[in-house]
């Protein structure tokens, strides 16, 4: 069990506050992701929680007990570094068994936890080795067995993918997914690889300048990003912006309307937003629609053509990028003109302050 | 655009390298192209064979010669004679009964010395390097002033020193100052033989903390992070982190200031003179004294006793290449 709440939590630096007050509870068992670009605060927060940087104000607490003043170790929390921070000097055995010892567990004791986890990870045939002997794969593989050995309440990663090759990457994704579903414990990890965060959580929160912008299910901030910020950093490729007005609003709808006249209807609530008012609307590139006469008219650019995908990078008449995945191959080629089409319950439609509105239809089986 | 600063740093140019193409151009017809490089060595191998390797060679005549005559065609082969006379003694424990009795003091003295300003300076270098590496107020100011002594003269040291601790120097002032009994302590045997430590010490553990801080500089901050998740005491942290990944920078700390201890002479010449008696005598200043200062003089013995510690030195330099080198590999 191993509930952890952040409760107006702020992270003062000499002149400038990084964190700006997050509220924040993950549940136990919770694979919960931090993801935002760099200076965002996540690597910051995740440090506070771990106790490597004091906080500043608020509370955090772990099963209900404020450890707000507790040393690092004294939280039960075990952390995977970014740069795995190894001992040099240490085998994979020492390494492993440092933190049991510092505890002084008994000696049969490490060696049973130990060898447990050894096996897990597959890195039995090294434990005599020094991390410099290892490939990138493997001291990744140490790291996460010294986080497991201490039988941790809540797991910590600091972007520990982040030097591996994308290949391995995968294969380690899928480790760390796995161990969570064995152990079942909390675990809180911070990226900025928004394909990690959407592949490995079960709950994302998504952070700018030290704020959080959103939480929720990877599937709910797709469907439902809470603000142009989210909508353009969750998916892949990214979603693409249209500068439009509000031409009418209907009960269930509100109709857009770029400068040379063309409208679409937009599934969105009409609250908050009156006809005239400026604004962007979103949709992502897996929801145009090549082909259809009442179209949006685009060029195309350039085309990557993957065999059972299409990517075609195009300029609208108003010079926004418009990037269009289609499952399959296309016939269209660079140069060429295509009309796109923008479904009704795929639009995603922002205020000028940048919140979305509400979405009513959503085209996507949910 | 014509700027007359431009044109006339050209001419400048021009003229320098003028005045050396032709003796250059001369140069390169002469011995080849490939062999010109030997031309720039040559001034500093002319210099250094002068003065550093002949020297070397010379010092193996002397040392087989004997007599006080400085020409080597007037002094008389002597074989292995004044090795001999340095190394015969009835008991080599006691000084006493040696022939050569102050070789032997000069020895012991300079084991003593050796053993007590290496280990205390290492001990005091490790602390200050430790403490400078913290986060404390000031730090640059106290990195600073660790490291001034090292920058000073030798001779400078020993006279700063000297005004403090002569009989009416600044320590005894101060004594007496707080109603406390002064000592002459240049002039008793053991408190000589203590400053001459603390005085080195003093003038070079700055250098050495200076070695070790950017030791454990190079320890990565994360490796500490990771320990401190690991729940481990400051205890654990220093004999299991700190120490073992400094110990390559300690061995080549070790080995640099055994030698230069080995080799100590100006500011104890300066400071105590070797005195009192020969309370503060270190082989350097023996072979210095036997050669050159004493009458006769007594250069045959002298070279011999400076192959014997050239000897040790060697031993030492080669176990600093290692250590360098297992330093460079690790």
């Amino acid at each position: 069990m191993a509930v952890v709440e952040l409760e107006k939590l702020v992270k003062d630096y000499a002149g400038f506050r990084a964190i700006h007050g997050v509220d924040l509870t993950i549940e136990d068992g919770e694979f919960c992701v931090f993801v935002g670009p760099s200076g965002c605060g996540k690597s910051t927060l995740l440090r506070m929680i771990a106790g490597l940087e004091d906080i500043s104000g608020g509370e955090l607490r772990i099963d209900g007990e404020r450890v707000n003043e507790q040393r690092a170790a004294e939280r039960g929390l075990a952390m995977v570094f970014q740069s795995y921070a190894l001992y040099p000097h240490m085998t994979v055995r020492e390494n492993l068994a440092f933190g049991l010892e510092n505890i002084r567990t008994p000696k049969d004791e490490i060696r049973r936890r130990v060898d447990d986890a050894a096996r897990m990870l597959q890195i039995e045939e090294h434990m005599q080795r020094r991390p410099k002997q290892l490939s990138g794969g493997q001291r990744q593989r140490v790291a996460i067995g010294r986080a497991v050995v201490r039988e941790p309440k809540v797991f910590l990663f600091d972007e520990p993918l982040s030097n591996l090759d994308a290949e391995l990457r995968v294969v380690m994704r899928g480790e760390i997914s796995s161990l969570h579903r064995r152990l079942g414990n909390t675990m809180i990890y911070v990226t900025h690889d928004q394909v990690e965060a959407m592949t490995m959580a079960d709950k994302i929160v998504v952070l700018k300048l030290g704020t959080i912008q959103q939480v929720g299910s990877p599937l709910d901030l797709y469907n439902r990003p809470a603000n142009q910020f989210v909508a353009g950093f969750i998916g892949s490729p990214r979603m693409n912006f249209l500068k439009m007005s509000v031409a009418e609003t209907r009960a269930e709808s509100i109709v857009v309307k770029e400068e040379n006249g063309r409208s679409f209807e937009a599934a969105v609530s009409p609250e908050g937003v009156k006809a005239g008012d400026k604004v962007t609307v979103g949709i992502r590139p897996e929801h145009l629609e090549i082909g259809s006469e009442r179209g949006h008219p685009v060029t195309i650019d350039s085309i990557e053509q993957l065999g059972g995908e299409s990517y075609l990078y195009c300029t609208d008449a108003g010079g926004h990028p418009v990037t269009i995945h289609k499952s399959g191959q296309t016939r269209l080629r660079a140069g060429e003109e295509a009309q796109v089409f923008l479904p009704a319950e795929s639009i995603h439609v922002f205020k000028e302050d940048g919140m979305a509105l509400e979405r009513l239809r959503i085209g996507e089986a949910v | 655009m014509v700027n007359p600063l431009n044109q006339a740093a050209q001419f400048g140019y021009r003229t320098a390298f003028g005045l050396f193409e032709v003796p250059m151009a001369g140069a390169q017809r002469l011995i080849g192209i490939g062999r010109i490089a030997w031309l720039f060595l040559l001034p500093n191998l002319v210099i250094f064979g002068l003065f550093t390797f002949l020297p070397i060679i010379l010092n193996f005549f002397y040392a087989t010669t004997g007599s006080d005559a400085i020409l080597l065609s007037q002094r008389p082969y002597v074989g292995a004679e004044n090795f001999a006379s340095l190394l015969s003694c009835d008991n080599y424990l006691d000084p006493n009964s040696c022939r050569r009795d102050i070789f032997w003091r000069a020895i012991y003295n300079t084991s003593w010395f050796v053993v007590l300003q290496v280990g205390f300076m290492i001990l005091f270098s490790l602390l200050t390097a430790l403490i400078l590496n913290r986060d404390i107020p000031f730090r640059g100011f106290f990195r600073g002033v660790f490291f001034y002594p090292v920058l000073l003269s030798p001779v400078v040291v020993a006279l700063i020193w000297k005004w403090i601790l002569q009989r009416y120097g600044v320590l005894n002032a101060g004594l007496e100052g707080v109603g406390l009994p002064t000592v002459n302590w240049l002039i008793s045997a053991d408190w000589a033989f203590f400053w001459v430590i603390f005085v080195s010490i003093w003038a070079h553990m700055g250098f050495y903390t200076l070695i070790l801080l950017a030791g454990l500089q190079a320890i990565p901050s994360d490796v500490y992070e990771a320990a401190e998740m690991d729940g481990a005491s400051r205890w654990r942290v220093f004999s299991r982190i700190t120490m073992p990944l400094l110990m390559p920078t300690m061995v080549v700390v070790l080995v640099l200031s055994l030698i230069r201890a080995v080799q100590a002479f100006d500011e104890i010449f300066v400071l105590t003179g070797g005195g009192p008696g020969t309370a503060t005598t270190l082989i350097l200043q023996y072979i210095y004294e036997t050669g050159f200062a004493s009458r006769p003089q007594l250069f045959g013995l002298a070279a011999a006793a400076s192959i014997l510690m050239a000897v040790v030195l060697l031993v030492l330099t080669l176990l600093q290449l290692r250590a360098t080198r297992s330093q460079a590999e690790g």
